[in-house]
């Protein structure tokens, strides 16, 4: 098998810059999540022991990701998704529940949230397919209905835990891959319009808390002691954070715990109040070269499915970037994304971690596929 | 391989999503700015303020209403001097001045200045509970020089008969920590539960749910603006079927001796009144127990907190009669005229059981045996019976099984079969021990509202209903929510010709000449009940022994009456069973017959127009 062929080389084009900004934002989420932690109560392992070790853990995965050829790795990827989807059929069964939803399966250090892999899953499932149909034309709506249905089965099972941050996360990493692998005009302007008509109607499929915080985006003062408390706070400790922040440990709104979700969502609000707007920009500014090293890398790479994995994988890192933050400066509406490689989260770190694997994979490949 | 990517194409696209990303992350870094910039000193005023508050308001608990609408349990503000820490402030310092003030008046000071250093900022200590209006007026007084002290008040329970209801009622506290552990989205820190009787089993309902409250404070910590309200809901409030002035009655009619009293209208099950003596002040508990007084309560001999009505278990003693006759009358054993001479013993091998009559009935039929409480009569019978055709019609009463009452802790009482003691005590039953059980003596235990639905079971003709404590649950305007009704448990099935005779034999007890329950006789309603008289000898060894200890007095015996009336279509049953307080016939009767008396006189007024001003509402003791 030519695929396995072990090439020495493959150290020489690994890629160090990419790790380097990686791991400079774990490093910086370790020391905000040791932050919202300084106050917590004795006796449990800290949230930031936690992290580390799944950073650890999330480091071997993706070396494991980097070394096997990613087109091996995608030669399993319609097995992979399937097994994912087991797993999120198997949470309504034995799943573990936190916040009204049905998230988890398996428990202590054990505990996977299937709903975070679906997101690289997805990316290469869509990869597979496209790979597989490739075509010089811009895709038609009839072509496009087998990588929608890999999409919305997700999608449907996600939202019935229910977790609409992540289906909505599926949505986008779709709709990214798909507009661009490039779509007819004629389809695109019809789904568009279907789209208008059926977004409204999903209205009704909402649970109360999540129409509660979209109405409550919409209006964060008709609801100060709900979502809109998480809201105001956040704003209050990003804003106070000035231009210097307030020092590390020193953020009163978080070690008074009037900060909601600390080291999950909230987690940015934590770092802005700390860090202030000197600390935040930067942290962002890291955030984007690793996006635009991403599509750096999509447009290197040697062939049209490193290109699309490269490019998934950039999109979900940029997507949750933007709504997370957005989310916590009060511009777009509370919805559970995490921040990637920073808020809390065992699931998310390892599919992350391996996604960057992939991602160094596309990168160091280009040049040994060279022939 | 052959790369199929078309650069030129690709390339285009991204250089699209370049400038995506670009914008949006000026978006991010725009908003960031205005909010750190342009809005970062507001912002910090706030925060460093902390001037946002979040407070939870505990509901009011639903009322607790007799079945006239009269109200047992009301709710009243209570007041609690708190301090809320806050960084730029010495602690000790404000509660230092509080002392001093207190001091000077020659007010007590309770708070331990040490637990000072495990406070968090803003998170509020209770420095003094329920505190007096002198000191309300001080700290209000005295407001600028105590800076982080406030008065705060929340409703706590008041039980307005207090120790006549409480072990039945039971009372409320804070949370344990348990109970938080076990379901966080339910419960917040500070939240009060029922921890004890209808508090407890009915906690659901009458919890009502808490709201919350977002102000915005100014630097003195003095509320300058309302952001939101959630307002608490009131729990349910709570009819019991109880009779507040038959409680009282048996209450006073027990004299603070230690037994129960259950008194229930054998029509439904519905129960009228339900002592256990001695008890507690339920008040107490409101705003948490000193430890020196609960210890003494837990380790009272007597057992205050518990409710003996459905946790005490007693051997029924010849109470238990009624049971061996219709069982012995049934299978046919005997027929009523079949007579027993009792020379004042009964032996069995090498072993004499005595009647309590030393000289001894002489010939007896069932009816004088009953009347006369024979023992040797129903030591003849019952060793013909054997004890597993006893034990049937014992359960058939509804004995040795969970009467299903509305209350936590009740006690299922013991009705020994030859394969229970099998079971349980790995030896083969005893023939003298079926001796015992025939007088209702031995293994035998019942509890006294067991006994009272029994006797109920038997004059209400045979229906066996489960006992109940509370007839409806209403909403706070006094609308229904939940009804309650009575619920058939089981029957007798005796024939006519058996209740005919054993009621006959009742009414005798009572009524006729040398009847042992004379004690319980009234002047104008016919009376018909069962003396009974357990000894403690009775007890498990262990038992026995730590009571001895105790007490000389723990050694006598238990003093039992059950009793119905009127004779003819009783309207009400009542159970009396005072432990080591001497011979029911003597000890107990008079208490039933007190119960009784009062019925009928509540009877009596009732009829007369109601006073309305005597049924309170709710009074308003929320914030």
């Amino acid at each position: 098998m030519i695929f396995l062929k072990f090439d020495r080389r493959i150290f020489h084009y690994f890629d160090w810059m990419l790790l380097a900004f990686v791991l400079c934002v774990c490093a910086m989420g370790v020391l905000n999540i040791y932050s919202t932690g300084f106050n917590a109560a004795e006796g449990q392992t800290p949230f930031y022991l936690k992290q580390i070790q799944w950073i650890v853990l999330g480091l071997i995965f993706m070396m494991f990701l980097f070394f096997v050829d990613y087109r091996v790795i995608i030669h399993y990827a319609y097995i992979i998704y399937g097994l994912v989807i087991t797993l999120l059929v198997l949470v309504f069964f034995i799943g573990a529940s936190s916040h009204g939803a049905q998230r988890w399966i398996g428990g202590g250090f054990f505990a996977v949230q299937p709903s975070e892999l679906m997101k690289v899953v997805l990316i290469i499932a869509l990869a597979r397919y496209f790979d597989n149909h490739k075509s010089n034309e811009p895709y038609k709506l009839r072509e496009l209905l087998i990588p929608l249905l890999i999409a919305g089965v997700p999608v449907v099972l996600i939202l019935k835990q229910p977790d609409l941050g992540t289906a909505l996360m599926l949505i986008l990493i779709f709709a990214s891959i798909v507009l661009f692998m490039g779509v007819d005009r004629k389809s695109l302007i019809f789904t568009f319009i279907s789209g208008l008509i059926v977004i409204p109607s999903g209205w009704f499929f909402l649970k109360d808390y999540q129409k509660e915080r979209l109405i409550t985006f919409l209006n964060p003062e008709g609801d100060p002691l709900g979502s809109g408390y998480h809201i105001i706070q956040s704003k209050i400790a990003i804003g106070s954070g000035e231009i210097f922040g307030k020092g590390f440990l020193g953020g009163s709104q978080t070690q008074l715990k009037f900060l909601p979700e600390q080291q999950t969502d909230f987690v940015f609000s934590v770092f802005a109040e700390e860090w202030g707007f000197l600390g935040s920009v930067f942290l962002i500014v890291i955030f984007t070269v690793i996006i635009l090293w991403g599509l750096k890398i999509a447009l290197q790479a040697r062939d049209l499915l490193g290109t699309i994995i490269a490019f998934g994988i950039t999109a979900l890192v940029g997507w949750e970037l933007f709504i997370n933050i957005g989310m916590v400066l009060g511009i777009l509406p509370v919805v559970g994304i995490p921040l990637p490689f920073f808020s809390y989260g065992g699931s998310a770190m390892l599919s992350l971690m391996a996604a960057i694997g992939l991602l160094m994979n596309v990168s160091a490949r280009r040049f040994l596929l060279q022939k | 391989m052959i790369n199929v990517n078309e650069p030129s194409e690709f390339k285009g696209k991204i250089r699209i999503v370049v400038m995506m990303v670009l914008v949006a992350v000026c978006v991010l870094m725009t908003r960031l700015g205005y909010l750190q910039i342009v809005k970062g000193a507001e912002f910090k005023k706030k925060s460093e303020n902390n001037s946002i508050r979040f407070r939870l308001i505990k509901p009011l608990r639903g009322l607790i209403l007799d079945r006239h609408g009269y109200v047992l349990v009301d709710n009243k503000p209570s007041f609690n001097v708190i301090y809320i820490p806050n960084k730029n402030r010495e602690n000790e310092l404000s509660i230092a001045q509080l002392r001093r003030l207190y001091e000077g008046r020659s007010l007590d000071f309770y708070y331990d200045l040490s637990l000072l250093k495990n406070v968090k900022p803003y998170v509020p200590v209770i420095i003094d509970k329920n505190v007096t209006m002198e000191k309300i007026a001080l700290v209000e007084t005295n407001a600028l020089n105590l800076p982080g002290i406030y008065v705060d008040v929340s409703p706590i329970r008041m039980y307005l008969d207090g120790e006549i209801l409480a072990p039945i009622i039971g009372y409320t506290g804070e949370i344990s920590k348990e109970e938080m552990e076990s379901n966080k989205d339910k419960y917040a820190y500070g939240d009060v539960s029922g921890k004890h009787g209808l508090e407890k089993f009915f906690d659901e309902y009458i919890r009502g749910r808490r709201g919350a409250e977002l102000v915005e404070v100014n630097v003195h910590g003095r509320e300058i603006k309302n952001l939101g309200r959630i307002d608490p809901v009131s729990g349910y409030n709570m009819m019991l079927t109880i009779d507040a002035n038959l409680q009282k009655a048996a209450w006073q009619a027990i004299e603070g001796r230690a037994g129960s009293v259950v008194a229930m209208d054998p029509r439904d099950g519905s129960v009228l009144a339900m002592v256990s003596s001695p008890s507690f002040d339920p008040n107490l508990f409101n705003e948490g127990i000193s430890g020196e007084l609960w210890n003494q309560l837990q380790t009272n001999p007597f057992a205050p907190l518990s409710n003996k009505a459905i946790s005490g278990q007693y051997p029924p003693g010849s109470t238990y009669k009624l049971i061996v006759a219709a069982a012995a009358l049934e299978t046919g054993i005997i027929a009523p005229d079949t007579k027993v001479f009792c020379n004042g013993s009964f032996t069995l091998g090498n072993r004499t059981y005595r009647c309590w009559k030393k000289g001894g009935h002489g010939h007896v039929d069932l009816h004088q045996a009953i009347v006369g409480s024979c023992d040797v009569y129903f030591y003849t019978v019952g060793k013909m019976l054997g004890v597993d055709t006893i034990a049937g019609y014992a359960k058939r009463f509804g004995l040795g099984d969970l009467t299903g009452i509305d209350l936590p802790n009740e006690k299922k009482g013991l009705v020994p079969t030859k394969d229970w003691k099998l079971q349980k005590k790995k030896e083969a039953w005893q023939l003298g021990e079926t001796i015992s059980i025939s007088i209702g003596q031995g293994y035998d235990l019942v509890t006294t509202l067991q006994l009272a639905n029994a006797f109920g079971a038997f004059c209400n003709g045979g229906t066996v209903w489960r006992p109940y404590l509370v007839k409806k649950i209403e909403w706070p305007d006094g609308k229904v929510y939940k009804e309650f009704s009575s619920m058939k448990k089981g029957e007798l099935k005796l024939k006519a010709e058996t209740m005919e005779i054993l009621k006959d034999a009742l009414r005798g007890v009572v009524n006729d000449p040398g009847g042992t329950g004379q004690n319980a006789k009234l002047p104008d309603v016919e009376v018909s009940g069962k003396t009974g008289t357990s000894q403690v000898m009775g007890l498990p060894e262990g038992e026995k022994a730590r009571r001895r200890k105790l007490l000389a007095a723990f050694q006598k015996d238990h003093a039992l009456f059950a009793c119905y009336a009127p004779s003819t279509n009783p309207e009400i049953v009542v159970a009396v069973i005072l432990e080591n307080a001497g011979g029911g016939g003597a000890v107990a009767a008079p208490v039933a017959r007190k119960v009784l008396a009062a019925y009928f006189e509540g009877k009596k007024s009732d009829k007369e127009p109601k006073d309305m001003a005597q049924v309170r509402r709710p009074s308003d003791a929320n914030n």
